[in-house]
């Protein structure tokens, strides 16, 4: 089947192969790209998908199951746009987002992929678990509906349904409250934001989606948005203003980090151990938000904060981005991202691996427990810090 | 004397397993209701079956022709109409397989007489006859009964019924009967039967099969790991050969092949029936599965409501451990 | 080659399933519905036909307003047109089905008719052959494998224990396709925008010369009722660990190793 449209058919070419896509920032190794870290050959890395589009392209090769495959083991990162140094550096992941595109329209996607987005289609979330069920995450404490406070509490697909991410969605409630702020949620009456959908190519489901939020949100008179994970943050500031959708956005990790410097709540407890934080690649190289988590753990009494070796904007993706937590192309080995990661944060020292994105924390727990380290290291989300520092019960 | 009349099916020189199933159910209710058993058995060289089906029925009626080949649904349906009409038989039970598939629903229609599939149970209260059927996927039961008509035809779903062995002297008549048509407009042009390939997983002792749960081809490595650990196999439910994750002699179930380990280790399986009447047979059934409204829990010996990827690897670590 | 593609409209069965307050029909408020599996994998196969060898599909359902849903996802696969016969026959037995559809086939031009082997709710695996039988043309079910030329159709269809058969049945001929025997495209949103504007055809009964009375039962429903459990796994708690160890220590103790 012949590639016969392409948005970046003018510019795909410029790929040098210099591989630097694969490096992180401090050159510290050659496998930040995660799909390359777990397949160790360069079809996966962003240049080799750049040059296997470009062989589709013009008919050097022709599109199968293989093919699909490895564009979909990209998890959307951004540590090549982050690495590479050449000029079309802005447009390399759109690129591989842009087949992903092709291959949709066509029909031509991994069954995983396709049961990730007819889920979501059908059940509103990737994992096809009934829609009624969406809001049981709120069951046994005490959150508030939406009902026009001051900020609407988005907790997202991983949230609502995944049980390790439940917790940490309930905790973050009670830090709100705690804090006095004014929030609600939807509860059952959330919808997934997107944010995947959109990574995997499905536009015009994802357009779809996104009017469907925007349209809720500002019938409910939405204005600002706090979110329990970075992807949602990401397309509701990054893409949901080119659906009509204007709203003021913050990660949870700002406004916890915002209450504190402003005496709204009280980490005076404090927390002795030793942390180190993995950067979400949503909230770090797609946001630029890297210092809010990390004064929130300074500002704890304590707790004493490591550094990893690749960090901030060379950070090692957990490998859950692009669908992968529930697709898991990257899992089955201990080359798989999220097991590198977890002994990185092992080798530090640290006593918590500390997550600010659902993703991450379902992904790196699982890899704490594939390396036998769930003794020697905790993962937890800032969220569950900064509860047991404020000791709120 | 009110008739029930069973269709015998059978292939490769034994009847099938469905059948037996059948005729012991018509045999009880025959008992119940007082009616006679007929069993009608039509093929090439079917006389082979003759004694035995005489065995079970008061009556068997072989109808026996060379030229008859193949799953045989239209000669069958064909020869059954014109019997059926011409003994008014109050029941027609037959099996729920690929052959009743084919054959049931088109001589109801041909009849025009009442038909209800698959069922899992059929009782006969004061004439009423009543069957149970499975439904969403074994979530519920459906209880039907039939507007009143001479003759309804039931087929009876393979595997749920009970096979219990009788000693009838049936009287056998076999009987000529000229075909209307000659079947040309579908021709048998031949079985194709299952590659023996490496593996024949019903020769197996220990089988370690993985279904839906296992989300990925790759991941197919854990469960090799632990049949390797315990010296067995690996098989699978049918998604997975539909996915082209594994061939299909890799299938346990109704499409695929009958197993009887000592232990049969069903890993992330819902435990649809299609699947499960291929492992009832097995010593010792463990399931694991996230799903705690799992099917399998229904016919498992033990179960572990939990992640496969979680339970498993941890399961040949201290499988190992202990061994040593 | 002009094909006829018959399809239904079903809850989600991974969803949880309740029996409603009258006793005879299910809860449906709250539930997912989608495409019977089965039926896309007839529609799968019927593109791939018409794509090697052209011709058109037309896409057929019984049922309410929602199941529009169903057919435009049919035009989505690649059907060219669909009909809707607007009647609510859910609870109806599969013989009162089998006339309706008949009676808009017959008025069809086609040289194929598939139907899905069996749907997710009721699983009778009746109506594909019932239709047939009424139309007065060959039919084989479970097919799991399929040639179409001019005048035959070279099919396999699923016996027992992974053995197949091979048939050549004359056209115009009726199938059940059985899963596995192709992989159904994924169909994007922007697929399905476009089918709107593909021809979605409702017609009544009386369109058909049907009356309710043509509709009578043969079989009537009594009741839903819980299966029964007929056994219950010994379930083994604890965390992934402890389970392991209690597993292991079954095994061991029953012999395995």
């Amino acid at each position: 089947m012949t590639l016969t449209s392409y948005k970046y058919a003018d510019t795909i070419h410029r790929c040098f192969r210099c591989g630097y896509c694969k490096f992180p920032t401090n050159w510290a190794d050659v496998n930040n790209c995660p799909a390359y870290a777990r397949f160790r050959m360069e079809t996966y890395s962003c240049g080799g998908r750049l040059w296997l589009i470009r062989a589709w392209l013009s008919n050097e090769i022709e599109w199968t199951d293989h093919l699909a495959k490895i564009m979909y083991t990209c998890t959307a990162c951004k540590n090549c746009e982050e690495k590479c140094p050449l000029r079309f550096n802005v447009d390399i992941m759109n690129m591989i987002t842009a087949v992903k595109g092709e291959m949709v329209e066509r029909g031509l996607i991994p069954s995983q992929v396709k049961d990730f987005l007819e889920n979501i289609q059908r059940q509103g979330n990737p994992y096809g678990k009934a829609r009624a069920k969406r809001g049981e995450w709120t069951e046994g404490i005490e959150i508030p509906k939406y009902k026009g406070q001051d900020f609407l509490y988005y907790v997202g697909c991983v949230g609502s349904y995944d049980t390790r991410a439940q917790e940490t969605a309930r905790t973050l409630g009670k830090v709100l409250t705690k804090a006095g702020v004014s929030f609600g949620v939807l509860g059952g009456e959330e919808n997934c934001d997107g944010n995947e959908v959109n990574a995997l190519g499905e536009e015009t489901l994802f357009e779809m989606m996104a009017e469907e939020n925007v349209t809720q949100f500002k019938e409910l008179g939405v204005q600002k948005i706090v979110t329990l994970s970075p992807h949602s943050y990401n397309t509701f500031k990054n893409d949901y203003p080119l659906h009509d959708g204007n709203f003021e956005v913050f990660h949870y990790t700002q406004a916890l980090r915002d209450l504190i410097q402003g005496e709204r709540l009280d980490v005076s407890r404090g927390l002795n151990t030793r942390v180190a934080y993995h950067d979400p690649c949503f909230l770090g190289r797609w946001n630029g938000e890297y210092d809010a988590p990390r004064m929130i753990l300074n500002a704890i009494p304590g707790i004493e904060l490591v550094e990893l070796e690749k960090n901030r904007a060379g950070a090692l993706c957990c490998g859950g981005g692009g669908g992968n937590f529930y697709t898991d192309f990257l899992g089955g080995s201990e080359s798989s991202p999220a097991r590198i990661r977890a002994r990185e944060a092992y080798d530090t020292g640290a006593n918590i691996l500390a997550v600010a994105c659902p993703n991450c924390m379902t992904m790196l727990e699982d890899a704490v427990k594939a390396e036998g380290l769930e003794d020697k290291i905790d993962v937890k989300d800032i969220s569950e810090i900064v509860v047991e520092a404020t000791g709120i019960a | 004397m009110a008739e029930i009349l069973v269709v015998a099916e059978h292939r490769q020189q034994k009847l099938a397993d469905i059948t037996l199933q059948m005729l012991s159910k018509g045999s009880q209710l025959a008992d119940q209701s007082g009616a006679e058993l007929l069993a009608v058995v039509i093929g090439k060289n079917v006389d082979i079956y003759a004694q035995e089906l005489a065995r079970w029925a008061d009556r068997v009626i072989i109808f026996k022709k060379d030229e008859l080949e193949g799953s045989l649904a239209e000669p069958s349906q064909m020869m059954l109409s014109s019997i059926i009409k011409q003994r008014r038989p109050k029941l027609v039970l037959i099996g729920h397989s690929s052959f009743g598939m084919d054959l049931a629903p088109s001589l109801a229609i041909e009849l025009g007489v009442p038909v209800i599939t698959d069922c899992i149970d059929v009782t006969i209260v004061s004439d009423n006859i009543t069957v149970t059927r499975s439904i969403y996927n074994g979530k519920l039961n459906a209880v039907y009964t039939f507007v009143p008509s001479e003759t309804v035809i039931v087929t009876g779903r393979v595997g749920e019924f009970e096979v219990k062995e009788r000693n009838l002297r049936g009287q056998i008549e076999e009987i000529d009967y000229t075909m209307q048509e000659n079947i040309e407009y579908k021709k048998f042009e031949g079985y194709i039967e299952q590659k023996i390939g490496i593996v024949d997983i019903t020769q197996a002792d220990i089988v370690v099969s993985i279904g839906r749960g296992i989300k990925e081809k790759e991941n197919i490595e854990i469960a090799q790991e632990l049949a390797e650990l315990l010296g067995g196999v690996v098989a699978c439910s049918r998604p997975i050969v539909d996915y082209g994750w594994l061939p299909s002699e890799y299938q346990v179930g109704l499409s695929g092949k009958t197993v009887t380990p000592k232990l049969y280790l069903a890993l992330g399986i819902s435990g649809a029936f299609q699947h499960v009447v291929g492992l009832k047979g097995s010593n010792m059934v463990i399931a694991i599965n996230k799903d705690p409204r799992a099917p399998i829990f229904n016919i498992a010996d033990y179960g572990v409501v939990d992640d496969i990827y979680k339970v498993v690897p941890a399961l040949i670590q201290k499988i190992r451990e202990l061994k040593d | 080659m002009d094909v006829v593609v018959c399809i239904k409209r079903v809850p989600d069965t991974a969803d949880v399933v309740e029996i409603d307050a009258s006793g005879n029909d299910i809860e449906t408020d709250g539930l997912a519905f989608k495409i019977n599996d089965w039926d896309e994998y007839a529609l799968e196969a019927a593109v791939q036909l018409t794509e090697k060898q052209g011709g058109s599909i037309i896409a057929i359902t019984v049922g309410p307003k929602e199941w529009d849903d169903v057919l435009r996802r049919a035009l989505a696969i690649g059907a060219d047109r669909a009909i809707r016969i607007d009647q609510d026959m859910v609870t109806a037995d599969c013989y009162a089905v089998a006339k309706v559809l008949e009676a808009l086939i017959r008025n069809l031009s086609y040289d194929l008719v598939l139907f899905g082997a069996q749907s997710e709710d009721f699983g009778s695996a009746q109506l594909g052959v019932m239709v047939a039988e009424l139309l007065g043309i060959p039919h084989a079910s479970l097919v799991v494998s399929l040639q179409v030329d001019q005048t035959t159709a070279r099919i396999k269809r699923e016996l027992e224990a992974g053995t197949l058969e091979a048939y050549a049945v004359e056209l115009p001929a009726l199938l059940t396709i059985q899963t596995g025997i192709n992989q159904p495209r994924y169909i994007s949103m922007a697929g399905i925008k476009r089918a709107m504007s593909k021809e979605l055809q409702v017609i009544s009964l009386s369109d058909l010369d049907l009356t309710q009375e043509t509709l009578s039962p043969t079989v009537m429903l009594e009741k839903l009722e819980l299966p029964p459990k007929d056994k219950k796994a010994e379930l083994i708690s604890g965390s992934p660990e402890e389970s392991a160890e209690q597993l292991a220590r079954i095994l061991q103790n029953s012999g395995i190793f």
